[in-house]
């Protein structure tokens, strides 16, 4: 008896919306496409449904190149959904999201001055497998909302944020806290996961790959 | 009436007791058509016998004898000209008289009379020119009402109609049925149901014989192509509507009636004629096939709500335009058509009217998505003053895939719903503009500006088996226009001196458009460990920020 008890507690803990303390809760995932990262980060990469915050110091130091792999394998998932790009602080140059292996035609782009509107409906609407925002300003309520029509529209949604507000609480599922790592000509980043569930506590380095130079 | 030749049929008295001479349900009129006792067979155009197959088609013809004295009267808010007497001119024909109504006609005015002449004739008579849009509009209003019996409804320019109803006289339960469904689904509408409006029906095997017979206001339901030679004899000349000049020559042969123009010799007929006119006598006799074209109707959605008091609040303008959406979706869904664009114009007491266009990125027809949508688009809007009338207009019927409900949400077990994907789209559009949401293309040329391009969202299949692009180092973000850096001592600043990592690649295209380029591109690093994407310009030394790479 206690065994079959003990294997449907087991059973029960495994459920991804039960979240223990210190333990790694099994939430569907998206490999990274780092192996360090994937590693480190609670069920071995993106959540694929959920709010991830990603923190730089300064826009352009590969907080791009970080989703990358992410966004390419999303792209070219059949079906493929939206990948929602919402006011990018740029063009994002065709040509090189299509070298490192993103389906151009999946690529919506909304410039818009209502950012956190606009994020909150490619999420909620289910037509997005990622949506990609860049917030100026955004309150803890407003990232709670956007964490929920993530759930609902079981998108990943992507908040880029500068590393200022990384004091602040965020309801957010993962927060990574990015810094440019260039050290003998290695090219890449250190990451810090600022709050996840049951993720690594210790910085993670990544290089970025020979693609991305 | 195209000639001004009038005409009047000189033949005896009808003859009721020929049972099937006339198109059934038709009012008494009287019978000029009558199968003639076996004469000798004709020695001209007419001599051979009709088609030997058995002819696989039917045509009725309805031919509105008035019409262009209907299209002005119809025109005309009612009562207002009904007492003087009304002539239609043509402007296009030295201003003849093209049709006139009982009155003028009784004063002595004839079909082809100069405007003069019949002003001459009756002073106090009314003389307008005539309308062809309204013409044409009436018509399509007759090709509403013949569409129900068959799909292939064609308009013969300017007051025929030619419907083709072999395939359907089975679902109407008979042709005789079938045909008189016709005539009360006629006298049913308010306009054609007036007693000088009702259009004349005819049934033939061929749609020549049917029109001739239709205008000449001859009673005519044959089904045989056999007896065609023998029951169009009587008819006159001029219902054919050839050139005026060609029947002013055959009336001087002594040819007035379509019998007489079967006898002559066919070789004869030919050469002096020409084949063109030979050719019109062998499709209206069934020896020479005559396809039409089948007549696709515009069809659009229009409503409108008067309100009862003026509205400014957006969410009681939406409740008010709730009936009419359901209308619209009620429309589209017995079509199975969907709509890509639709107007809503609000009317105000002084303003001019407010336009509101949605568009769609994929055929709708749901008035919960139309809601929806127009409650965003509503939300960016200002109106002038209080909205006293709304009006809805549906744009082009497209041909709208119809899905079953998927069992898995979108997202969940990798599904993806079709319906989701232009939903958003449409979504982020009704409430950004249609040039906030895009999707962007790659386009193979050198110029790193010109080498993407704003494209349409892509509502299609994915086309995973395109090749990712050359191995190329292209940065991740182009800026919008180039950026230019500071040097110092010929190396380029940019917040801290720039570490040049790559480089140099020679981009130097375009002389052919003015747009002239010579670039060395570079890739650089600065102080904060950004990679950038920067050239010098060959021309001028200058160094530039074109894109950053991460």
């Amino acid at each position: 008896m206690p065994a079959a008890n003990d294997r449907q507690l087991q059973e029960l803990l495994a459920h991804p919306s039960v979240w223990r303390g210190r333990s790694r809760a099994a939430v569907e995932t998206l490999p990274t496409g780092f192996a360090a990262l994937d590693a480190g980060l609670p069920g071995g990469g993106w959540p694929r449904h959920g709010l991830v915050e990603i923190l730089t110091p300064r826009p352009g130091v590969g907080e791009l190149y970080l989703l990358l792999p992410a966004l390419a394998a999303l792209s070219r998932a059949t079906p493929a959904r939206w990948c929602t790009w919402v006011s990018p602080p740029h063009q994002p140059f065709a040509p090189a999201l299509e070298a490192h292996g993103a389906a151009l035609d999946r690529m919506l782009m909304v410039n818009t001055h209502l950012p956190l509107w606009a994020h909150e409906q490619a999420l909620r609407s289910g037509a997005c497998g990622i949506a990609l925002a860049w917030l100026p300003r955004a309150s803890p309520r407003a990232i709670r909302r956007l964490q929920l029509a993530a759930e609902q529209g079981r998108a990943l949604g992507v908040l880029y944020r500068s590393e200022r507000f990384a004091h602040l609480a965020s309801p957010a599922m993962l927060r990574v806290l990015l810094e440019p790592l260039n050290q003998d000509g290695r090219h890449g980043a250190r990451l810090r996961l600022l709050k996840s569930r049951g993720g690594s506590r210790e910085p993670i380095d990544i290089t970025w790959t020979a693609a991305a130079a | 009436m195209q000639h001004p030749r009038s005409y009047r049929l000189k033949f005896p008295e009808p003859v009721p007791s020929e049972a099937d001479s006339g198109f059934p349900g038709s009012s008494a009129t009287p019978s000029v058509l009558r199968v003639r006792p076996a004469s000798p067979p004709p020695k001209g155009p007419g001599e051979q016998p009709a088609l030997a197959l058995e002819s696989r088609e039917l045509w009725i013809a309805a031919h509105v004898p008035q019409l262009s004295l209907l299209a002005l009267r119809a025109a005309a808010p009612a009562g207002s000209s009904a007492r003087s007497s009304l002539i239609v001119v043509d402007p296009e024909h030295q201003q003849r008289v093209i049709d006139a109504d009982a009155a003028a006609r009784a004063a002595g005015v004839r079909l082809g009379m100069t405007l003069g002449a019949a002003l001459a004739a009756a002073p106090g008579i009314e003389a307008r020119p005539r309308d062809v849009v309204r013409e044409r509009e009436l018509m399509q209003r007759l090709v509403g009402i013949a569409a129900t019996f068959t799909p292939q409804v064609s308009i013969e320019s300017p007051d025929g109609l030619l419907l083709e109803i072999r395939p359907s006289i089975t679902l109407f339960g008979g042709l005789r049925e079938l045909c008189r469904r016709l005539r009360d689904a006629c006298r049913a509408d308010p306009l054609f149901g007036q007693a000088d409006a009702a259009p004349h029906f005819t049934l033939a095997p061929t749609t020549l014989a049917a029109l001739v017979a239709a205008r000449a206001g001859a009673r005519c339901f044959i089904t045989d192509a056999a007896v065609l030679p023998a029951r169009l004899k009587p008819l006159p000349l001029t219902a054919l509507r050839w050139p005026e000049e060609q029947n002013a020559r055959l009336t001087a042969m002594g040819v007035r009636t379509l019998g007489e123009l079967m006898r002559l010799p066919r070789a004869g007929f030919a050469r002096r004629f020409g084949p063109a006119m030979l050719a019109d006598l062998d499709r209206l006799l069934g020896r020479r096939a005559d396809p039409r074209a089948r007549l696709v109707r515009r069809e659009r959605y229009r409503g409108v709500c008067d309100l009862d008091h003026e509205i400014e609040d957006h969410e009681h303008i939406l409740q008010a335009l709730a009936p009419l959406l359901a209308e619209l979706e009620t429309f589209l869904r017995a079509r199975q058509r969907g709509i890509t664009a639709l107007q809503c114009r609000f009317h105000h007491y002084r303003a001019a009217p407010t336009h509101c266009t949605l568009r769609l990125a994929a055929p709708e027809a749901s008035a919960e998505r139309f809601t929806g949508l127009l409650r965003e688009r509503l939300a960016t809007l200002t109106l002038p003053g209080p909205v006293r009338r709304c009006e809805l207009r549906g744009g082009a019927l497209t041909h709208r895939a119809i899905t079953s409900k998927p069992l898995w949400s979108p997202g969940e077990r990798g599904h993806a719903s079709a319906g989701e994907m232009p939903a958003l789209v449409e979504h982020l559009r009704a409430r950004l503009g249609n040039t906030a949401v895009y999707g962007i293309e790659r386009v193979a040329a050198h110029r790193p500006e010109n080498a993407w391009r704003v494209a349409e969202p892509a509502l299609g299949g994915t086309d995973t088996a395109n090749n990712p692009g050359g191995a190329f180092r292209r940065p991740l973000w182009l800026l919008g226009a180039a950026q230019p850096l500071e040097a110092q001592r010929g190396r380029p600043r940019h917040d801290g001196p720039l570490e040049l990592l790559a480089g140099p690649e020679r981009i130097e295209s375009g002389w052919w458009d003015g747009a002239d380029v010579r670039r060395d591109y570079y890739v650089a690093g600065d102080r904060h460990g950004v990679r950038l994407w920067i050239y010098r310009d060959m021309e001028t030394k200058r160094w530039f920020l074109h894109g950053i790479f991460g």
